[in-house]
């Protein structure tokens, strides 16, 4: 089993031997998982197999039944959504990350607006946000006609692209990407897969959860497949082929 | 050299792009036939009589248009206006306490949003169904405070003037005009609420809380929070209706304002507001409202059908406008 990131010695994340059961059905029973610093890693897995109950932990929506949680070498406990966004911890998920009817700068800025005023009364700070998000979104190869267009207006790929840039602008350390290409053409999906890059080589650190291999295949590092709540294992790229990845995801073959 | 496509580019861009577009369009060529073909349209007594007849559906279309916008009803308006209604009579007219009574008149509409609000949020149960039942809870309410009785009084306080009184300077210029002081405060609140819509953080939640409450809780909005404020603005904005109204005709009864809830939503929808939340303009409901009110006082002039059979006519605008309203949405 291979642990090689690249960079930085302490991994970002570090999950020791989690369990988690529902009632009497066990999700996950011992898993360990490690991202290093600037590292993609592919989390795969059939379904059911575990993968969002494992994120679902790291995220802060479900508690751990047994087992420990390290971020940055330092012992948490994550019990809610917001104490993982605290630490650096930001999940694009596909449905839930911008709104249509709202500009990008609206939707970049959501919940973190930048606003002008004298004391209790305040109002939004538009000029600022909109030169805010065009040289972050600049900043990852994203350009736009104009921050304030409707987001709706955006093919699938510049949304998950404007999610990953708005993640990285707020300083997140880590990114979880939740099936980011599961309904893009092919040329949106190699869009989001460079923006992916990007964010590594700026020094995030991203987990790029999906079903198809092939696109974990051209951006991830290392591997790690689960089966039914159990740790399959570690591979680094140079280990595995997308067959071989194919083949332990379904179990059809023991590496 | 610029070609006219390309000097047409701003109003192109402000005709798909602009939520008050669509309404401001169908208001101007409402007017424009109304005043070419209708005697008797263009008149300031006409002018001003349309805007009088839109003021009290035009405050609660405010709160309901806010409300709207972060993607929930309000059924529950009418018994609102009328309590507000009642406690402002009872508390200037009995009472005599200027202060208390618009406290109250504000308030206790304010707590009946409130609990509209946490119903919603709390039990997941649609509005339009909370609000549904709290119409017919809240008119029971006002039917105990009331007494089962209409109020009025003869007497004529300045206050009922602040807030309802003829706006005499206007008035002394143009023979037959009836301007009144309560459109000053409705184009006040409209302006404020805009403002704040578009302006402020708390609108841009409102904004994210009826186009997509998934995502917007996901970056740490407090949906459930936004959508008990507007719920409670809902409610202020009926209480100060009821304010309005009694300051003009000092008389409320229990079925004050019936039927105000159904008005302000088609006028929200005919300004440009989705019924589906995230989208909307509370300048455009104003708007909305003012056509409306335009086509009633239009129709009656004309003599064509009788006046209490306008109501077929609106209903054919709300749909027009809101047809109109999405294809000039599909056009961006």
């Amino acid at each position: 089993m291979s642990m090689s990131g690249n960079g930085g010695d302490t991994p970002v994340v570090y999950m020791e031997d989690i369990v988690k059961r529902f009632g009497t059905i066990t999700a996950l029973d011992g898993v360990d998982f490690t991202v290093n610093q600037r590292e993609v890693v592919g989390l795969l897995g059939d379904n059911g197999a575990g993968k969002s109950t494992l994120i679902k932990v790291l995220t802060g929506v479900h508690t751990p039944t047994k087992g420990q949680i390290y971020f940055e070498g330092q012992k948490v406990d994550i019990p809610s959504p917001q104490v993982a966004r605290a630490l650096g911890i930001e999940t694009c998920y596909q449905d839930l990350a911008l709104i249509p009817l709202m500009s990008v700068t609206r939707n970049f800025f959501l919940g973190r607006e930048v606003t002008r005023g004298f004391g209790p009364v305040t109002w939004l700070d538009m000029p600022e946000m909109d030169q805010q998000a065009r040289e972050a979104l600049k900043d990852i190869g994203i350009h736009l006609r104009s921050p304030r267009e409707k987001v709706g207006k955006l093919s699938g790929g510049e949304r998950q692209s404007i999610a990953i840039g708005r993640a990285r602008y707020f300083g997140a350390k880590l990114l979880i990407l939740d099936e980011p290409t599961s309904a893009l053409s092919v040329g949106e999906t190699h869009k989001v897969l460079t923006y992916t890059l990007n964010a590594k080589e700026r020094g995030l650190s991203v987990i790029f959860i999906s079903h198809n291999v092939g696109h974990v295949y051209q951006v991830a590092d290392r591997f790690t497949i689960i089966r039914r709540g159990h740790l399959v294992g570690n591979y680094t790229r140079d280990e595995v082929t997308e067959n071989d990845i194919a083949d332990l995801i379904t179990g059809e073959r023991e590496k | 050299m610029t070609t006219i496509a390309e000097r047409l580019r701003p109003a192109r861009r402000f005709a798909v792009e602009s939520p008050i577009a669509g309404p401001l369009m169908t208001l101007a060529v409402v007017f424009v036939l109304f005043s070419a073909f209708v005697p008797n349209f263009l008149t300031v007594r006409s002018i001003s009589g349309i805007i009088n007849a839109a003021v009290l559906t035009g405050t609660i279309t405010v709160g309901i248009t806010l409300l709207m916008i972060a993607g929930e009803f309000d059924l529950s308006v009418a018994p609102m206006m009328a309590m507000g209604g009642f406690l402002y009579a009872r508390g200037t007219a009995e009472a005599g306490s200027v202060p208390l009574a618009i406290l109250l008149a504000l308030l206790v509409p304010a707590v009946m949003g409130l609990v509209n609000g946490l119903v919603v949020t709390r039990t997941r149960i649609p509005s339009f169904i909370t609000t549904l039942s709290t119409l017919f809870i809240y008119r029971g309410i006002v039917w105990l405070f009331s007494g089962g009785q209409m109020f009025q009084t003869v007497e004529k306080y300045l206050i009922y003037d602040i807030f309802n009184g003829r706006l005499a300077f206007l008035n002394d210029m143009w023979q037959g005009a009836n301007f009144r002081t309560a459109t000053l405060w409705l184009l006040g609140l409209v302006l404020l609420f805009q403002y704040v819509l578009v302006r402020t953080q708390f609108g841009n939640h409102v904004f994210a809380a009826g186009g997509n409450p998934g995502a917007a809780g996901a970056q740490g909005v407090n949906v459930r929070r936004v959508k008990v404020i507007c719920f409670i603005l809902s409610g202020v904005m009926a209480g100060f209706a009821g304010i309005l109204l009694f300051s003009q005709y000092t008389t409320v009864r229990i079925a004050t304002g019936a039927g105000e809830e159904l008005k302000a939503i088609a006028a929200a929808v005919v300004g440009g507001t989705a019924l589906t939340g995230g989208s909307g303009s509370i300048i455009g409901a104003l708007l909305g409202v003012m056509i409306i009110s335009m086509l009633r006082t239009g129709v009656v002039l004309t003599n064509l059908i009788p006046a209490d059979n306008f109501e077929a006519i609106v209903g054919v605008t709300i749909v027009g406008a809101a047809i109109f309203n999405s294809w000039i949405r599909s056009k961006a």
